[in-house]
């Protein structure tokens, strides 16, 4: 499976899809699974090392309030807002945070009738925006699938394409 | 024709016939259906037989009572969900390997396949179309990626390379490079197991659903539901959304783009519960 081996000393904590996590415990590595069209969004502190990662389905929870106050990380809106506060609740201010976000792959359509990847996009930098935030690093759209991962201790942020053994590195430990 | 049948023709591997899949359908459209030549055919295969009773006493179904009778197995279970069972049991089979020359993992297909297979068949039930048809077309849409990955195995970069450079889908490089293409490999293999045309034709042009003639949409279904379960991750391998958009299978099944969140959302649902149901069968 399209899933990233465990670490000497950290870890690994799968995030499942339509969920969220925020830790402050420096030992774990926060996994998503594979994000096909859907965006994984990771935020993390290095001050106080509190970290979170979202992977979110869809832009919009207006689609569905019921599902959304049932799983709010399905929607970025919804799911977004959950992890700051979930952040803000472990004292972190949100100027520190650094985004990091991944996925949204989009097949070859000139029609734009299947841009999923490409909506979530422009809505998650619409979303940021409004809380006066931006994105650190990003590896978004293409052709690949891939899964993120952030560790808490270290901060680092990498990457894993599907079909591919090697990992990529978004941001530096 | 000829050259996906001399293609399958010289490959080293061929994947065992699940006959027992045909010979279910056809079971499976008579009015007055007798059980117990469910249970004959299960019956001929131990490890299936293993796989229905181990389902039908887990607690996913509830049992209260443990059953080491097929019949009743059957009888408890329901004609249909036997049938699925099967069709699941025999795609893991067929789909459950590592696939190399498309830089797919071991089980990576089998889960992309039950993802489309179960996604499709949440769309037929919506509007009211042939479930267990459409359910066995999604589950068998990539057998043909079984046969094609023994051949990219070696050229496989080249594959990646083409693909990236020309911006052309996997499918067109496929043809490009070996001549044949998965959906027409696949398509082919089905006839030969036997499988009725409507399946033969889906599969054939499931990345191209106008050319499905009379079944274009049993096409669509498959379509969709392979964009939809990308969409959600399960699409694996090597630029595997290297996929042509194609419209057409909206307007074939009467839905416009604004469907897709819809049927987004309702394919998390039906994959959550057969995570837990096919983890057994598995």
């Amino acid at each position: 499976m399209l899933t990233i081996e465990r670490t000497e000393t950290a870890r690994l904590f799968m995030v499942e899809l339509a969920d969220l996590m925020v830790s402050q415990d420096p030992g774990l590595v926060l996994c998503t699974f594979p994000l096909g069209a859907c965006l994984g969004i990771a935020v993390y502190d290095p001050v106080t090392r509190v970290g979170g990662v979202l992977h979110s389905m869809l832009p919009d929870s207006s689609i569905d309030p019921k599902r959304a106050a049932a799983r709010p990380g399905m929607f970025l809106d919804t799911g977004l807002a959950m992890l700051l506060e979930y952040a803000c609740n472990l004292k972190v201010k949100k100027e520190n945070l650094l985004v990091y976000v991944a996925g949204g792959s989009e097949v070859m359509d000139e029609t734009a009738c299947f841009n999923i990847g490409k909506r979530n996009y422009s809505v998650l930098t619409r979303l940021l925006a409004n809380y006066g935030m931006s994105i650190h690093a990003e590896d978004v759209g293409g052709l690949t699938n891939r899964i993120m991962q952030l560790n808490l201790g270290t901060g680092a942020v990498r990457l894993k394409y599907s079909g591919q053994s090697k990992m990529k590195t978004l941001c530096k430990p | 024709m000829q050259a996906v049948d001399d293609y399958i023709n010289r490959v080293r591997f061929l994947p065992p016939a699940p006959r027992i899949v045909p010979e279910l359908m056809k079971l499976l459209k008579q009015t007055d259906l007798d059980s117990s030549k469910v249970v004959k055919l299960v019956s001929y295969d131990p490890a299936l037989t293993a796989n229905v009773l181990r389902i039908c006493n887990s607690a996913y179904f509830g049992a209260a009572t443990t059953t080491c009778d097929l019949q009743e197995a059957v009888t408890r279970l329901g004609f249909q969900q036997v049938y699925q069972l099967v069709t699941a049991v025999m795609g893991a089979r067929m789909l459950g390997a590592s696939q190399p020359g498309y830089g797919l993992d071991d089980g990576e297909l089998w889960k992309h396949s039950i993802a489309v297979a179960v996604t499709a068949q949440m769309m037929a039930r919506k509007l009211s179309d042939d479930e267990n048809l459409i359910f066995t077309a999604a589950l068998l849409h990539d057998i043909g990626k079984i046969i094609l990955a023994q051949a990219l195995e070696t050229i496989y970069p080249k594959l990646v390379r083409e693909t990236e450079m020309n911006q052309q889908s996997l499918l067109e490089s496929e043809k490009k490079l070996l001549g044949v293409q998965h959906a027409e490999v696949g398509a082919r293999l089905l006839e030969r197991w036997k499988f009725p045309p409507n399946i033969v034709a889906s599969v054939w042009f499931h990345h191209s659903p106008k050319g499905a003639g009379n079944h274009q949409r049993l096409a669509s279904y498959i379509y969709l539901a392979d964009m939809i379960a990308h969409f959600m991750g399960h699409g694996y391998g090597h630029l595997a959304f290297a996929l042509r958009g194609r419209s057409e299978a909206l307007t074939i099944l009467g839905l416009t783009s604004e469907s897709i969140p819809q049927f987004l959302m309702e394919s998390f649902d039906e994959m959550r519960t057969v995570e837990a149901l096919f983890s057994l069968a598995a």
